[in-house]
């Protein structure tokens, strides 16, 4: 389909993200669309989320890189800034977005966001309640939830 | 009615009691009404003064001019005796005085602070003796009476009082008087007089009145008078002779150093009418010397001007016989703004010189080259031209502008007054104070600069030693300062401030005295340097090429050199520098002689580089041009403000006589102008003869033509394509009928066009990077941004550091890729963070045209600020790996490898350095060396091309960027020239082509210009060959607008 108008920024990007993949993380593109890539990220360590495996899904809109991709995780996952349908909270997915970041950048960020939560700037009203009202007990919810979904298998 | 049956019904009711002349003057002051008159008549008690006055008056005369005689001597005996404090409490002891000073020149500055009504006046004779007052003449006035009954007796003294500004009318009685059929003659111009006894008595003529007032409310001049003949008893309108003597004081005549060619723009018109020549006529005062050019000759504009005739009066300062008849048939002047007149028409304008008649001169020894008799020609004509008109007079002759007059004064004193400025002087005016120089407008190629060098060995004495009268010529300094400020409130009184504010400031600058000055465009630098030293003796001219940036400020170095070699920039920056003289330099050097070459160059009357030259002191001067008149016939006027031609260096007259009349299609202006340049004139084109009638110049013959050439298939669709689309927008413009708002836009889409016509590859080519090609400029500039930004709240400043690094990058070519479109730059900018990005990639990035956010660091930044990367390439693509020839490239390869084979060398022209950066490819492909001239090169790098281009017969080729090879430049080594793509101007491509077939040359000069064919090229040539045909000062504003919008359109046909 529209494989073969993929702009060279898009094949470039696609090419160092397999030759030189960022420690963590892994995305490929589908076979059948080259702008949907299948997304995975090791929840970093000394985070609620070690030891998970996070499948999320990125697609690269037609302006791309003149858009900003839509990511969304598809593993089950406790965090303020995410919600139940794996939707985002991160300002460079939004209005913060720029042509001079890439899948790399952003996937790192992403990875980032699960190592230092946000419950000021929360998607998951409950969940960030949560967080703010006993972090110990919403660290420990995120690491059962981690166990539950995203023990790799 | 006729007079005498309006005299006769008056009479026929007065019977015969009053006179014709009371009749008469009765109907004069009723406005002929009958009625009025008579009433006037019996209204005014004793207004008949009888037959018998008039008859009186006749019997008395001879009586009266010894009373008058004998009374002036009483009173010169009595002022003698008396002291200057006396002389005050006379002056006090007068009729109405508000204020008199004793010290005449104070009151010249405190008048304009005190608007009190001064009046003046003198009881007695101011006598000889004052040494600030001298005694002009004296004469009879016919004066009116405005009072009845009063007395005035022969020989009685009368006080003059003068009306000055806000002085309250004082008289309001004979406002009511006169109020009916007077003509309103401006209160402010009545002079009154009075005499003790009886308080006012009359006023004197108009006339009189206007010439006196501006003079004496300066405190220049001073009147006095008695009563000559009156009737017994006055009655109004009487008529009244007065003996009146003149005096004037000395301030009035200034140093005649003082004097300078002062530009009168904010004077009225008429500021060429002077009260001073005036006053001396009207007291009968002739020249015994006239001044041989006056303003009445060109003021007359109803006298048919035949300068043919008055040539020899107007402006002889050649021999009559060197004053030929001009040649030119046609006065047509293509006057277009932007664009040049071509050299023909400028021989047109201003004639060419026949010098088959002038004689030859031989240049000293210590030119080591052989002159051509045209050059020997012209340097006698130099050397005979710097001598002043004759040798033997000048010292002697008087100056063409002034009148001398021999004052009545005892002391016999020798008053000159300038014919034009109204100016007085008592120092001898000599015609050597007069321009000492001239213009060679010798045509290009015939070889200005080494006649300039001869003359410049011939005759170069430093330090003016030349004659003695040069030395008193000096300091020019008030005219510094008046050329700087025009402002019209110098002085409240415009009449006379030509001649008085002068005065006021004196700086008293001394200049160290030089030797030759020598000033060029910077192109021409090395050229005059190398000319120098390959032409003369060495040690027979020392040589100082004063440039840089640290040329020193000394006078003392400038002086210590037979020739110093300078540029117009130089003279400009330190013409504008504050106190020039006094920080040394160019202007603090009275210079024995200053050469302007290529001297349009200061063309532009109000410019800097045109002040800047005209402001310089100097003995000789000169201006070496090939098109004395490049736009405008205003040119010329720069250039003789420049070599203070008088009168013409005065603006008012320039323009009153001159400019006007030429704008107006009067051929006379243009006359005149050829009058004036006739004898400082020289100008020879190559056709010109010698003596025998053989051309003075055998240059091989130069064969043009015009190579036409046909798009390919490929070409042409991308032309029409973008001719296509430039038309759709021209036509929007022309439907919104905003054409001439959008001209630059309209402009833009021709270049594109015209480039297409090149090659196509120039249409995508790059803005213009030039500004920042040098990448030091451009780190200097990034740094300097950097530092500036610290000051935002949000912006954090790249570090220094940061910003070290990529410039760094930059300069080792570091190919780095564009953040957004992850690929190797293409047309890079830099923002001001220092990030770099595709142009493309950035703006596409951004929301809005004009600006948007970086998106590295996400700094707001606007379109301007965006720095364009300089690369080795100006162009989107990649073209040496995409590399085509357009068709018009084949051409000139094909034409190329024909001269190759014949080992001759040729200059290729193209006016877009893009261009030229495209030719280097398949040159450097075919081995074809070349090398290249454009703007981008210093001094040093020009020289060492052209002495490579002249020298290596390796060269083959020279890729001359248009407007690079404009001036100057000797390029003979070549043979053949290539215009690539037309100009809108041909002369400008004239002076590039000329570069070639000039003196030097050799070889058959083949010029070869390209057109393509079926496009915008072909009808500029129609656009121009229209222009040549429209004289733009026969059509108004809004035929021109048509005009311009009728070309474009003929241009998107």
């Amino acid at each position: 389909m529209a494989n073969t108008n993929l702009p060279r920024r898009i094949i470039k990007e696609t090419q160092r993200l397999l030759s030189d993949p960022a420690p963590g993380i892994s995305a490929s593109p589908s076979e059948d669309n080259m702008r949907y890539f299948n997304v995975m990220i090791l929840g970093p360590t000394q985070s609620p989320y070690e030891g998970g495996v996070f499948k999320l899904e990125l697609f690269l809109p037609e302006e791309y890189p003149m858009a900003a991709p839509k990511v969304r995780f598809l593993t089950k996952i406790y965090h303020p800034n995410i919600d139940k349908l794996g939707r985002i909270c991160l300002d460079i997915l939004k209005d913060k977005w720029s042509p001079a970041l890439q899948i790399r950048t952003v996937l790192l960020s992403i990875q980032a966001l699960l190592s230092a939560p946000n419950p000021d700037d929360p998607l998951s009203d409950n969940i960030a309640k949560h967080w703010k009202a006993n972090e110990a007990e919403a660290v420990e919810t995120a690491k059962e939830w981690t166990r539950l979904y995203a023990s790799g298998t | 009615m006729g007079k005498e049956e309006l005299t006769e019904a008056v009479r026929s009711v007065l019977g015969h009691g009053f006179s014709d002349m009371d009749i008469i003057r009765a109907l004069h002051m009723a406005n002929n009404d009958v009625t009025g008159a008579i009433n006037i008549i019996l209204d005014t008690p004793k207004f008949s003064s009888g037959e018998k006055t008039s008859s009186q008056k006749v019997r008395e005369q001879p009586k009266s001019e010894v009373y008058g005689a004998s009374s002036m001597v009483e009173s010169s005996n009595l002022s003698r005796e008396t002291s200057d404090d006396m002389q005050l409490d006379r002056r006090n002891d007068t009729f109405q005085a508000c204020s008199i000073k004793n010290d005449e020149t104070k009151e010249l500055d405190d008048r304009s602070i005190k608007n009190e009504s001064v009046s003046r006046f003198t009881g007695e004779s101011l006598g000889s003796i004052n040494s600030n007052w001298w005694f002009v003449g004296s004469s009879d006035i016919t004066a009116l009476s405005t009072c009845k009954g009063r007395k005035l007796k022969v020989g009685e003294i009368v006080s003059f009082s003068f009306p000055f500004k806000n002085s309250p009318p004082s008289h309001k009685t004979s406002g009511k008087l006169f109020g009916r059929g007077r003509p309103n003659t401006a209160c402010s111009e009545i002079v009154r007089f009075s005499t003790k006894y009886s308080g006012e008595i009359g006023r004197i003529p108009t006339e009189w009145a206007r010439s006196l007032l501006p003079l004496v409310k300066a405190g220049k001049v001073q009147i006095e008078g008695s009563c000559k003949s009156a009737p017994d008893t006055l009655s109004i309108m009487d008529t009244i002779t007065l003996s009146v003597s003149v005096y004037i004081n000395s301030s009035m005549f200034r140093k005649r150093h003082q004097a300078s060619p002062k530009s009168f723009r904010s004077l009225p018109e008429d500021s060429t009418v002077h009260p001073l020549p005036v006053l001396f006529r009207l007291l009968g005062l002739t020249p015994f010397k006239k001044a041989e050019f006056m303003p009445e000759d060109f003021y007359s504009r109803k006298r048919s001007l035949d300068l043919k005739d008055s040539s020899g009066v107007c402006v002889p300062l050649l021999p009559p016989e060197k004053i030929r008849k001009l040649s030119s048939d046609s006065n047509r002047v293509e006057n277009e703004q932007e664009e040049n007149i071509s050299d023909s028409d400028v021989d047109k304008l201003v004639g060419t010189s026949d010098s088959s008649e002038l004689e030859e001169m031989d240049p000293p020894h210590t030119l080591q080259c052989e002159l051509r008799p045209y050059q020997k020609q012209a340097l006698h004509w130099m050397v005979q031209l710097e001598k002043g008109r004759c040798l033997d007079e000048a010292g002697t002759a008087l100056h063409p502008c002034w009148d001398a007059y021999h004052l009545a004064d005892p002391r016999d004193l020798v008053v000159y007054i300038n014919a034009f400025s109204g100016d007085a002087t008592t120092e001898f005016p000599s015609a050597l104070q007069m321009s000492r120089g001239g213009i060679l407008a010798d045509a290009m190629g015939l070889g200005k600069t080494i006649m300039t060098i001869a003359l410049l060995l011939s005759h170069s004495d430093k330090g003016g030693s030349g004659s003695g009268p040069v030395s008193q010529h000096s300091s020019y300094t008030g005219e510094v300062s008046s050329i700087i400020d025009h402002s019209p409130d110098m002085s409240e009184d415009p009449i006379i401030s030509s001649g008085f504010s002068k005065l006021v400031k004196l700086g008293k600058i001394s200049h160290v005295s030089g030797g030759n000055l020598i000033v060029c465009p910077m192109t021409l630098l090395g050229q005059w340097k190398a000319e120098i030293e390959a032409h003369v003796e060495p040690g027979s001219l020392s040589l100082y090429v004063h440039y840089g940036q640290s040329r020193p400020k000394d006078a003392k170095v400038l002086t210590q050199y037979d020739v110093v070699l300078t540029t117009y920039g130089v003279l400009a920056s330190e013409f504008q520098a504050e106190n020039a003289e006094d920080n040394g330099g160019l202007y603090s050097v009275r210079w024995f002689r200053v050469v302007l070459d290529e001297a349009h160059t200061i063309k532009s009357t109000k410019s800097q580089t045109s002040m800047a030259a005209a402001a310089l002191t100097a003995d000789r001067r000169w201006c070496l041009t090939g098109t004395p008149i490049q736009n405008n016939l205003e040119d010329i006027y720069s250039l003789l403000r420049f070599l203070r031609v008088e009168p013409w260096s005065n603006w008012g007259l320039w323009h009153k006589l001159i400019q006007k009349p030429f704008e107006e299609g009067d051929e006379r202006g243009l006359k005149i102008v050829q009058t004036i340049l006739r004898p400082i004139m020289l100008r020879r084109t190559k056709s010109s003869t010698d003596k025998e009638g053989r051309p003075m110049l055998v240059l091989p013959p130069a064969d043009v033509e015009v190579i036409y050439c046909e798009l390919t298939e490929a070409e042409k669709d991308f032309y029409e394509a973008l001719f296509k689309r430039s038309k759709v927008k021209f036509d929007q413009f022309v439907e919104q009928g905003r054409v001439l708002h959008n001209y630059a836009s309209i402009l833009e889409l021709l270049l594109r066009l015209r480039q297409c016509c090149d090659h196509p590859f120039l249409v995508m080519s790059r803005g213009d990077t030039q500004e920042y090609s040098d990448l030091n400029k451009l780190a200097k500039r990034f740094l300097k941004v950097g530092q500036d930004a610290l000051i935002g709240e949000n912006d954090v400043a790249p570090s220094r550091a940061y910003i070290q690094e990529v410039v760094e990058d930059l300069r080792k070519g570091e190919k780095g890729e564009c953040p957004i479109c992850l690929e190797v730059f293409e047309d890079s900018v830099l923002t001001p963070c220092a990030h770099r990005l595709c142009r493309e990639c950035l703006l596409a990035s951004w929301r809005n045209a004009n600006s948007g956010i970086c998106p590295v660091c996400r700094k707001i930044l606007s379109r301007q600020d965006l720095i364009t990367v300089p690369s080795e390439s100006r162009f989107q693509i990649d073209v040496d790996k995409n590399w085509v020839e357009s068709s018009k490239v084949s051409v000139l390869l094909q034409q190329l490898e024909i001269l190759r084979s014949l080992g001759s060398k040729s200059i290729v022209i193209s006016q877009w350095t893009a261009f030229l950066d495209l030719l280097q490819i398949p040159l450097s492909r075919k081995n074809i060396k070349f090398v290249r001239l454009d703007g981008t090169l210093n001094q040093q790098q020009r020289e060492k091309v052209i002495r490579n281009f002249t020298e290596d017969t390796g060269v083959l080729v020279m890729l001359l960027s248009l407007k690079a090879g404009g001036v100057g430049i000797n390029l003979t080594a070549a043979s053949a020239a290539f215009l690539l793509d037309p100009w809108w101007n041909p002369a400008v491509e004239e002076q590039a082509v000329m570069r070639v077939h000039r003196i030097g040359q050799t070889k058959r000069v083949a010029i070869k210009r390209f057109i393509v064919k079926g496009t915008v090229e072909e009808r500029m040539e129609a656009v121009q060959a229209r222009k040549q045909r429209m004289i733009s000062g026969a059509l108004t504003d809004q035929e021109v607008r048509t005009a311009r919008i009728e070309e474009l359109k003929m241009l998107f046909t």
